[in-house]
């Protein structure tokens, strides 16, 4: 495969309104949600700053007054708007959390369906870990942000604007100083969170590193112990929790000179209070209610600037995380159904690959005028080092990846016309890298055909010589194959997943280098299950054991994406050219010795 | 580095991590207390400036010393709480790092049978959240349980020194509004592992399908995939819910707990005020004072329940710290003063992994220095055993090994480890460049050329020439993936760079296609010259030009000898040998090897 090192999109040039835009469309499917949980928290936010107003005026006309009915009106008006209040809080919790569960699960869903149908060529050159992490860690941030962030911003926003409003209800003039310094305070909040937002991301991203770093002495300890090399690897990772110390401790530092910096900028508006409003209030302009409620106004007010200030740092960061789902979902799939495909039902027949040419890397073709006819029921054997193009050819039968040049016939139609479905479940392969999932032993054999009965699997089983092994497990058929089939070994992976390929009764039996695992034992008797599949369906083997391929009925030699040689063994060896080598070199030293 | 002392005895052993950094860590709790006092004082002086200045209209001047004052108060509390966090955190970064590195050096010195039983998944997971769970305890939740305590402490002893009967007033709904916030978060964090349990299943289930693309898409069953995806995802959405459905029902149900408890105070003061038992800045300064303790206890069941996971996680990471190192009480053997030659004597060798079953039986053979000694055998039939126990990974029961004359288990093991030369059937690489792969094995500095010899000694040269950053390429996900056979060479390249004199080649060439074979074979040709090797291997082209061939079924030498010496005699090796030289012509001999 060639060099194809994998280098994330740059989104710098996209327009930031369009995916804003998208981003809160999301919401639109869930729009009475929405609208109820905004109409709560605007109810929410305004009570907020009734409340200090009832404290002063339990202080002013009931306190100060000496009037105890008015105490007692007041805090009846107070408790009974406080129930309202929770009612509220309930109400916008249930909405906006159970609002951002369903987006999390609704982009998990889209996502996932969506890159069931993406081609093989955005999986050869996308890192697993990268499509990972937009599907879980991107997606909670996208839906975090338009139900919390949203919330959030909403709440600020609407608890500054009608603080301010009260305060200038209460007095004017301390309401003109307060104002002076909110914009400060707002300032400073957000230039310390986008600080400490970037120093988090470095955090985080030596964090990575740190856990891969384990990762590596845990994975690879055979090595290191092997090679002596604890020390050294010690002062390696010792430098990146250096750095992880030294980038974690500066975060650190910035969150901790934060909120302080903003309580003591909040003090001077308070100092204000306490000299002008004292000032005033001794000369009756202002009441000492007035100067409590601007105290608690001022107090207060330091939570809806910290929200308004994390949400906006963070709002470019979850932007950032929008456009990576939304190129991920814009990202067209290279090969899909042409309009007016059908699906097949049989995909008997002769198979010509008609002057194909293909390239992973433009630089690079695999095969340029490529042309193969395998008939119906042949058993077709491929050997060639390795980069001569076998796989390539199996992923082109496949669908995997359509030639760039040329077309492929299945039983003389152009197997473009073929729905993919159609030709795909019609194939049966077995990989080089056998993948099981999680589940147990019949689950996964199963998978190959899904209304398959138990003795339709079990006889699948033994064709593929799997049977043997699995009855001697302890659980037999329901056994546990583990995350990914890893408590299976290589070998039995393998007879699984021949097994599951087995089932599916194919029209199109393809090998890829399926055998090189297993034990020659087992091997030559898989072979015999196997004449009897192969003889009456098309099958093309990969192998590079040669004796593997041996009773091919004919076998290719492909050098650099030429066919070099064709025929069946006999014929191959009589020409004594490179299968011939090829045969020989494995295999002379044992003649002469046995013969000896 | 040295082995750590912990206490694991009680959940308290936790603080013993702190060791050394003691002293900054409770200056951090002196600042929390100071800035936490320091806001009581300030509504003591605001119960003064009200009714002592306020009142008073001659003192009109003193007012704005008084707000200087409030500005002053501030200031001192802003760098008391600047100091609790920068301190906490200097302490807990310092003792982290410490722990980190520890454990990385701890892990790679752990015995290969911990390794063995350990995943890797759970290892790791200790590590890493295990390690910041940890770290979260003591810079934040510690500190905050800290502030809420002291606050609570501070604004009621200000109450009831303002006045007893509200001081007992104001904290009568404070148990309730704890033990209500314990359960309620009880139960959210139950939920929420729930959630988070069915989170992993959703990625474990992601990662599945996802490395397993090719085969979804060769059976065609991406809509049986996404039904099932949508069943997991179905899950969590419903278990997210719950988690939502407990915090909506806590917060407005404290709330009005904690507005009970606050307008309890203001009515009772404001009666008092009334009748004149207590002055207006009394009452607001009661008012201010139980606000101050009333809502943060609201938190206070959250944070405590969260930190007690630090006491789940200290416990795990305390487990691994436990563990013996393999290299403990080693400093009493002695260095080798001799070169190693390569004589390796197996006398009556027993091997068990577990109590239960024997792995090795009974191994007995010498092999002089230079010599080619080939493992056949089926799986399970111990081979790699074996081969495992020189270079100390596991250490043998009965019998002895000696090398050059000399007990193994007497030699070092870095010393023996630095003279034997490993390949491996699937060769980890590490992830970065070729470069650093192949010189991992030698300490002294090497030069390109060096290593670019031991390249083009294993057949790579050319491949990794071909790569658009060469040598500087690097290996995995983050740069080329490599087939088995180039991996393979390079693993070689690797063992030849540090010039072993015991090489041990584990099925080094099953996974690569026949011409690569070719080219590794003439690599390692290259490779055994001179050196005592080991050669486990399946395919009978490999093992015959060894001097001695061992046959190993079930943890026993059965067979021994020369190819010519075994191709002659009946048994295991001549049925392998049959079997692979013919394939299908010996059909007959088949039925008996599994008869």
């Amino acid at each position: 495969m060639p060099d194809k090192r994998f280098q994330e999109d740059d989104h710098s040039a996209t327009n930031k309104t369009r995916t804003i835009l998208r981003l809160f469309s999301l919401l639109i499917p869930h729009w009475k949600l929405a609208v109820v949980f905004l109409a709560l928290i605007t109810v929410v936010s305004v009570q907020d700053s009734v409340f200090t107003y009832i404290s002063m005026l339990i202080l002013d006309t009931g306190v100060i007054a000496k009037s105890l009915q008015r105490v007692t009106e007041l805090l009846t008006v107070y408790f009974s708007l406080s129930l309202l209040q929770a009612a509220c809080v309930f109400g916008f919790i249930l909405c906006a959390g159970f609002l951002g569960e369903k987006i999390q699960a609704g982009l998990r869903g889209n996502l996932f369906d969506h890159l069931q149908n993406l081609s093989f060529s955005y999986f050869d050159r996308t890192p697993l870990g990268w499509i990972m992490s937009r599907v879980t860690s991107d997606s909670r941030k996208i839906a975090d942000l338009v139900t919390w962030g949203l919330l959030d911003l909403t709440w600020s926003v609407l608890n500054i604007v009608t603080t301010m409003v009260f305060m200038f209800i209460i007095n004017w003039r301390l309401a003109l100083i307060v104002i002076t310094i909110i914009p400060v305070m707002i300032l400073v909040a957000v230039y310390f969170q986008k600080k400490i937002l970037s120093q988090y991301r470095i955090v985080r991203r030596t964090n990575s590193e740190l856990t891969g770093s384990y990762n590596e002495a845990i994975t690879g300890i055979r090595v290191i112990k092997a090679m002596g090399r604890e020390n050294e690897c010690l002062k390696e990772f010792e430098s990146i929790s250096g750095r992880m110390y030294g980038a974690s401790y500066r975060a650190a530092w910035l969150s901790s000179l934060f909120l302080p910096i903003i309580q003591i900028i909040g003090s001077l508006a308070l100092g204000a209070i306490i000299y002008f409003g004292g000032i005033q209030q001794m000369e009756g302009g202002m009441t000492l209610g007035g100067i409590q409620a601007f105290i608690s106004y001022i107090w207060f007010m330091l939570w809806p600037i910290q929200q308004m200030a994390r949400v906006w740092a963070s709002m470019q960061n979850s932007l950032a995380s929008a456009e990576r789902i939304f190129n991920l979902l814009d990202m067209k799939p290279e090969i899909e159904n042409t309009p007016g495909a059908v699906n097949p039902g049989s995909i008997r027949g002769d198979i010509v690959m008609d002057s194909i040419g293909f390239y992973y890397d433009k630089e690079k073709a695999i095969l340029t005028d490529f042309n193969l006819t395998i008939r119906q029921g042949e058993t077709v054997a491929i050997v060639g080092p390795t980069g001569a193009g076998k796989s390539t050819i199996i992923n082109l039968i496949c669908r995997f990846y359509e030639p760039t040049e040329g077309r492929i016939l299945i039983n003389g139609t152009d197997y473009r016309q073929f729905t993919l479905h159609g030709l795909q479940s019609r194939i049966g392969i077995v990989l080089q890298t056998p993948h099981l999932f999680s589940g147990s032993i019949r689950e996964n054999i199963r998978y190959g055909k899904l209304d398959a009965t138990d003795e339709e699997v079990e006889a699948a089983a033994k064709i593929s010589k799997a049977h043997e092994f699995i009855t001697k497990l302890e659980n037999g058929y329901d056994e546990d194959v583990g995350e990914g089939g890893n408590l299976l070994s290589v070998g039995q992976k393998q007879l699984v997943s021949l097994a599951r390929a087995v089932l599916g009764n194919p029209d199109i039996f393809i090998m890829d280098e399926a055998t090189s695992s297993i034990d020659t034992l087992t091997e030559s008797l898989i072979q015999e299950g196997l004449n009897a599949l192969t003889s009456e369906r098309t099958s093309i083997i990969i192998a590079h054991r040669l004796s593997t391929i041996r009773h091919a009925d004919r076998i290719l030699v492909l050098s650099k994406g030429k066919i070099i040689e064709d025929g069946d063994h006999e014929k191959l060896m009589s020409l004594k050219g490179r299968y011939y080598n090829l045969y020989t070199r494995q295999y002379q030293d044992e003649y002469s010795e046995i013969a000896s | 580095m040295n082995k750590m002392k912990i206490n694991t005895k009680s959940p308290l052993g936790i603080f013993s991590l702190l060791k050394g950094f003691r002293l900054i860590y409770s200056s951090a709790i002196v600042s929390l207390a100071a800035a936490s006092l320091v806001r009581t004082v300030t509504f003591i002086l605001l119960r003064h400036v009200i009714d002592n200045v306020y009142a008073n209209h001659d003192l009109v001047n003193q007012v704005l010393p008084w707000a200087c004052a409030f500005i002053g108060l501030a200031c001192i509390e802003g760098t008391a709480s600047f100091g609790r966090g920068i301190l906490a955190s200097f302490a807990t970064k310092n003792v982290i790092q410490r722990l980190r590195n520890f454990l990385y050096d701890h892990i790679q010195r752990l015995r290969f049978s911990y390794h063995d039983h350990m995943q890797t998944g759970e290892l790791l997971e200790r590590v890493t959240s295990d390690v910041e769970t940890l770290e979260t305890f003591f810079a934040e939740q510690a500190t905050e349980v800290g502030r809420i305590l002291t606050l609570f402490v501070f604004n009621l002893t200000a109450l009831f020194a303002l006045n007893t009967t509200i001081g007992l007033l104001s904290i009568v709904f404070v148990p309730v509004v704890i033990l209500i916030s314990m359960i309620f978060f009880v139960k959210i964090e139950k939920a929420f592992t729930k959630y988070q349990e069915q989170e992993a299943v959703l990625s474990s289930l992601l990662q599945e399908n996802l490395s397993a693309i090719r085969v979804v898409k060769a059976f065609a069953r991406q809509a049986f995939e996404s039904k099932r995806f949508d069943g997991e995802n179905q899950e969590k959405y419903a278990r997210g819910r719950k988690v939502v459905l407990l915090h909506a029902c806590f917060w407005p149900v404290s709330d009005i707990i904690c507005t009970i408890q606050m307008l309890l105070v203001f009515f009772v003061g404001a009666t008092m005020a009334i009748q004149g038992t207590i002055t207006a800045g009394i009452y607001v300064a009661c008012c201010g004072l139980t606000i101050a303790i009333v809502w943060p206890v609201r938190n206070l069941g959250q944070i405590i329940i969260q930190a007690s996971n630090a006491f789940v996680s200290f416990k795990r990471v305390a487990v691994i710290i436990e563990e013996k190192q393999e290299m403990e009480a080693e400093d009493s053997l002695k260095e080798m003063d001799t070169d190693l030659k390569g004589k390796v004597e197996f006398n009556e060798v027993c091997f068990r992994y577990k109590e239960t079953e024997e792995v090795l039986d009974n191994i007995s053979f010498t092999c002089k220095p230079g010599e080619k000694i080939a493992l056949l055998g089926s799986t399970g039939s111990g081979k790699t055993s074996l081969v495992s126990l020189l270079p100390r990974f596991y250490p043998y029961g009965k019998g002895s090994i000696r090398i050059d004359g000399r007990e193994l288990r007497d030699i070092p093991h870095k010393i023996i480890r630095g003279k034997i030369g490993i390949v491996e059937q699937e060769p980890f690489l590490f992830s970065r460049t070729i470069r650093e792969n192949i010189a991992f094995g030698v300490e002294r500095k090497v030069t390109d050329g060096e290593i670019k010899a031991a390249a083009e000694a294993a057949a790579i040269h050319e491949v990794i020439k071909s790569f658009p950053r060469g040598y500087d390429t690097i290996v995995g996900e983050k740069g080329v993936t490599l087939s088995g056979g180039q991996k393979q060479r390079i693993a070689i390249a690797r063992a030849l760079l540090r010039d072993p004199r015991i090489l041990i080649l584990d099925d080094a060439t099953s996974s690569v296609d026949a011409d690569t074979e070719h080219r590794i074979q003439d690599a390692l040709d290259v490779l055994m010259e001179g050196r005592t090797t080991f050669i486990i291997a399946h395919r009978i082209q490999t093992v015959m030009n060894a001097d001695k061939i061992l046959v190993l079924d079930k943890g026993r030498i059965v067979q021994e000898g020369t190819h010519s010496q075994l191709a002659s005699k009946d048994g295991f090796y001549r049925r392998i040998s049959e079997l692979q030289l013919s394939g299908k012509k010996s059909g007959k001999g088949k039925e008996k090897l599994y008869a």
